[in-house]
């Protein structure tokens, strides 16, 4: 596997304000990493950073086999061959489909230009539109001309700037499912950037997990699942619910069970307020144990019910007010029941 | 809205004020067109087709040169880092201030051959006849096109500034990210995106173009407008003239149909200002390329025609000059005040009619009353000639049958006719302002006066009224500051001697005597300079 992309110490600030500091990342050649984070945290950033369309002021990015950009050899973006797809899209309105997607191919000649067209054309399903105008197609259409616009020039890398968020939520998975494997098939090297945790579990080979311009955590989309690296990490990408924990002896205490201190795979941070990390798999009901729950909301999903549970507990320590839980059995909104936690790998976190 | 207001008379003086203010011109053009064919003939064998050409050339030329000063002025001020561009991006809009006549003047003052440039250039190379050396014609076509064009490429300028500044930047970075430079994006995306507002800024530059009188005839160049006032003022022939503005109002009709095409196709310009536009960082010679074009252009077209009456108002002033203006300084505020006022009323009742009235063609009396702005001044005197004239015949021959004191030319001849004139004229400015100004107020406030027991006559001047205090004002002002610098139609329909700031400096102007005009020339330049201000201000705070 060749790495493609290298970020070392990458630094930006604008107007004496970080906005990235020191991101290091590495994606190998056709991976797409999917960048995610709240609004505001710098992804969108760090993408139009590595486009060339924000300065770096510290650290280098390397694209093999031999491009290194550092503040001192900035390369202008026209320069760098990374495609780009915005959240708009940004399609000439004055130019037809055809005119957009071979805008970036002024360079070769004329038949080279129509072959390729033509292969995209096809490829994306566009063949019939090609002589219409940017406005008189649908959302969906529009995002495969950029697509296809993007992949014209064969980039060696790709950015993805929300590119699902304009999409009607429906049509939203069909068209994400397209995409990979289309950039699959092309074995093509694509960084994407959400805000939707769903959309990098379905479409990214590795994700990485930034909040206030750093990357917190870095890995495939499954061994970030398992093994969050921070509380933040867990909390955006809503691995499972928080339940607070005080520490014994041997044990530590929550508000439905204790568990043995041996047992726990994970702990960050000494001497603050633990968190357990409970996934909804690891509850389970205890018919005949002592209430220890309240449920507070009732939603109907395709895995079951689904339970807000707060905790009936007087120590205000341990008390929680939503925990997640899927269950087949139907209770009522207000109902009081028991529950336990199943032994896992149990992994503490602290804020 | 779906109910509204019902009121009769409101609707019936809406119809009314709207139909007054076109039925002029439809007089004029029937009149026009329907004049003897032996009479076009005559007109076509002889003058009209030098008349039609020099008029074609000089708007070609004029509409070339403002967009050769224009576009690289808002490509400079809006793409590049470039030097003092804080200032200058507010100063290349003050040639607007300025008349073209004033400056044409100036400059031909400045550059002719009894002129400081030329006498200084002799003595420095020992030359002492105009066979010695060669020197450029200012009055000339040409020369006329270059003046006028000096003070109207800020049209240009912001119309396409605006333009480019409210691109989206994804286009020009999606360009990038498929190989262009900055440069080659720009030529290749933000260019081709600004076609509508460069087309629709050179349509507005035509029209001023077709309406320019004091350049040309000051400069001696046969255009339609002058042909106009050569037959009516010196040979008294009507129904020549009213043919000739025909011809004319015509040719203003085609601009005002490309403008409104081109305005159909701004549909991919968002009115949002882009702050994230990335600066091209221009190199030290760039550098001074570009401020010195763009110092150039505000040097030629305001500061120095600006200085140059600044130092005849000083050389030349005297009181009983001051006396003189007095007198036409008076006439023009009165004039101004009073279409102003009128225009500025006449506003209020159309855009609130159109707000607030049920009936189904509500917005078309605004619609009609603000079709004036394109018809230039001389074919609106005509028009208040062909149209006035009989009326006077007629209320004479009653009171010559009634045996009392026929009135005269009470309508045609007075300061009346004026005032219509400038009321068509003006009516889309004070209509524009408004209208934004009622479109700023919140529907629910149409109804939320209704639900507590209060009724639209009297919620009118309790709500919409106070909301609208600041655009009636601008509405009102612009509208006297243009008033106060119209020259043509006054020129044709002034009573006998009554003079304006305007016609008096025009007057001293053709005897070649502006010196003792000056302090009135700066006056008018002034008053011009209030719409500017105004005009930046606005888009600053957009």
């Amino acid at each position: 596997m060749t790495v493609l992309l290298t970020l070392r110490q990458l630094s930006v600030a604008l107007q004496q304000k970080p906005i990235l500091s020191d991101v290091n990342l590495t994606l190998a050649e056709g991976d797409i990493l999917g960048l995610v984070g709240p609004s505001g945290c710098g992804k969108t950033t760090l993408l139009n950073t590595i486009a060339g369309f924000v300065e770096q002021h510290k650290g280098s990015i390397s694209i093999a086999p031999d491009m290194v950009i550092d503040a001192n050899n900035l390369i202008a973006p026209e320069q760098r061959n990374i495609g780009m797809i915005f959240q708009d899209y940004a399609l000439f309105p004055h130019l037809s489909v055809y005119k957009n997607i071979a805008f970036g191919l002024n360079h070769i000649d004329k038949a080279e230009q129509a072959t390729r067209i033509d292969t995209l054309l096809s490829l994306l399903k566009l063949t019939d539109y090609s002589e219409r105008y940017p406005h008189q197609l649908s959302g969906g259409q529009q995002q495969r001309v950029a697509i296809a616009r993007a992949l014209a020039p064969q980039p060696k890398l790709l950015l993805l700037d929300e590119p699902f968020s304009n999409i009607d939520a429906r049509l939203r998975n069909e068209l994400m499912l397209e995409l990979r494997s289309l950039l699959k098939k092309l074995g093509i090297t694509a960084i994407f950037v959400t805000h939707n945790k769903d959309e990098v579990f379905s479409f990214a080979d590795k994700i990485a997990v930034m909040h206030q311009g750093r990357v917190l955590q870095s890995g495939t989309p499954i061994d970030v699942f398992h093994q969050p690296s921070s509380w933040l990490v867990a909390d955006f990408l809503q691995i499972g619910s928080w339940l607070p924990v005080i520490e014994g002896n041997d044990e530590c205490f929550t508000a439905i069970g204790n568990i043995v201190k041996d047992t726990i795979a994970d702990q960050r941070k000494d001497n603050e307020q633990q968190y357990l990390l409970l996934k909804p798999q690891h509850i389970a009901l205890m018919p005949e144990g002592e209430v220890n729950v309240n449920i507070e909301y009732v939603r109907i999903t395709e895995h079951g019910f689904h339970y807000l549970l707060s905790s009936l507990t007087d120590d205000k320590r341990l008390s929680f007010e939503q925990l997640s839980f899927y269950s087949h059995h139907v209770f009522a909104q207000g109902e009081k029941i028991a529950i336990e936690i199943l032994p896992h790998n149990y992994q503490l976190f602290s804020k | 809205m779906s109910s509204g207001n019902k009121n009769k008379r409101w609707k019936f003086l809406s119809w009314l004020i709207a139909l007054a203010l076109i039925t002029p011109v439809l007089v004029m053009l029937f009149s026009g067109i329907g004049s003897s064919t032996e009479l076009f003939s005559h007109l076509w064998q002889t003058v009209l087709p030098t008349y039609i050409s020099n008029t074609i050339q000089l708007a070609i030329l004029v509409v070339t040169f403002s967009i050769l000063f224009g576009v690289p002025a808002a490509a400079i001020i809006s793409q590049t880092n470039v030097m003092g561009k804080k200032y200058l991006r507010w100063l290349l809009m003050l040639p607007l201030a300025m008349p073209a006549y004033l400056v044409a003047y100036l400059y031909t003052d400045l550059f002719d051959y009894a002129g400081p440039v030329q006498r200084f250039l002799r003595a420095s190379f020992d030359w002492h006849s105009p066979l010695d050396y060669w020197f450029f014609d200012i009055r000339t076509l040409l020369g006329a096109a270059i003046m006028i064009a000096l003070v109207l490429f800020p049209y240009v300028y912001m119309l396409v500034r605006t333009a480019f500044e409210c691109q989206d930047q994804h286009l020009i970075r999606a360009s990038r990210s498929l190989g262009y430079s900055l440069t080659q994006s720009f030529m290749k995306v933000s260019l081709p995106l600004a076609r509508p507002a460069i087309a629709v800024s050179a349509s507005l530059v035509l029209m001023e173009t077709l309406a320019d009188f004091a350049t040309v005839q000051y400069f001696a160049v046969n255009t339609l407008t002058t042909a106009i006032y050569d037959t009516w003022l010196e040979y008294g022939d009507l129904s020549t003239a009213n043919a000739i503005a025909s011809i004319l109002m015509l040719l203003i009709l085609f601009t005002v149909i490309a403008e409104q095409r081109a305005r159909a196709g701004q549909r991919h310009q968002s009115n949002r200002l882009n702050n994230q536009i990335k600066e091209k960082k221009l190199s030290v010679a760039q550098h001074f390329f570009a401020a010195g074009f763009c110092w150039l252009l505000v040097i030629a077209g305001f500061i120095l025609p600006f200085l140059l009456l600044i130092m005849m108002a000083l050389d030349y002033a005297t009181l009983e000059q001051l006396n003189e203006l007095l007198s036409s300084g008076f006439n023009s505020l009165q004039v101004a005040f009073y279409v102003a006022s009128i225009t500025t009323f006449i506003a209020l009742l159309l855009s609130l009619f159109k707000r607030l009235h049920y009936s189904k063609w509500r917005d078309h009396p605004l619609q009609i009353s603000g079709f004036g702005y394109a018809i230039p001044g001389t074919v609106l005197a005509m028009a208040m000639l062909a149209t006035l004239g009989p009326i006077d015949h007629w209320l004479n021959g009653v009171a010559k049958l009634l045996d009392i004191t026929a009135p005269g030319l009470i309508l045609s001849g007075s300061i009346f006719a004026i005032i219509l004139a400038l009321v068509v004229r003006f009516a889309a400015i004070a209509n524009g302002t408004i209208t934004s100004g009622v479109e700023q107020i919140p529907a629910s406030l149409d109804l939320a006066p209704a639900s507590l027991g209060v009724t639209l006559n009297k919620s009118i001047p309790k709500v919409h009224l106070p909301l609208l205090k600041s655009s009636i004002f601008v509405a009102w002002l612009l509208v006297f500051v243009e008033a106060m610098k119209e020259l043509p139609a006054v020129l044709l329909l002034r009573p006998f001697n009554f003079e304006t700031l305007s016609t008096q400096i025009y007057q001293l102007i053709s005897d070649e005597r502006l010196e003792q005009g000056a302090i009135g020339a700066l006056l008018i330049v002034l008053f011009g300079l209030i719409p500017v201000v105004y005009l930046n201000k606005k888009e600053s705070s957009v």
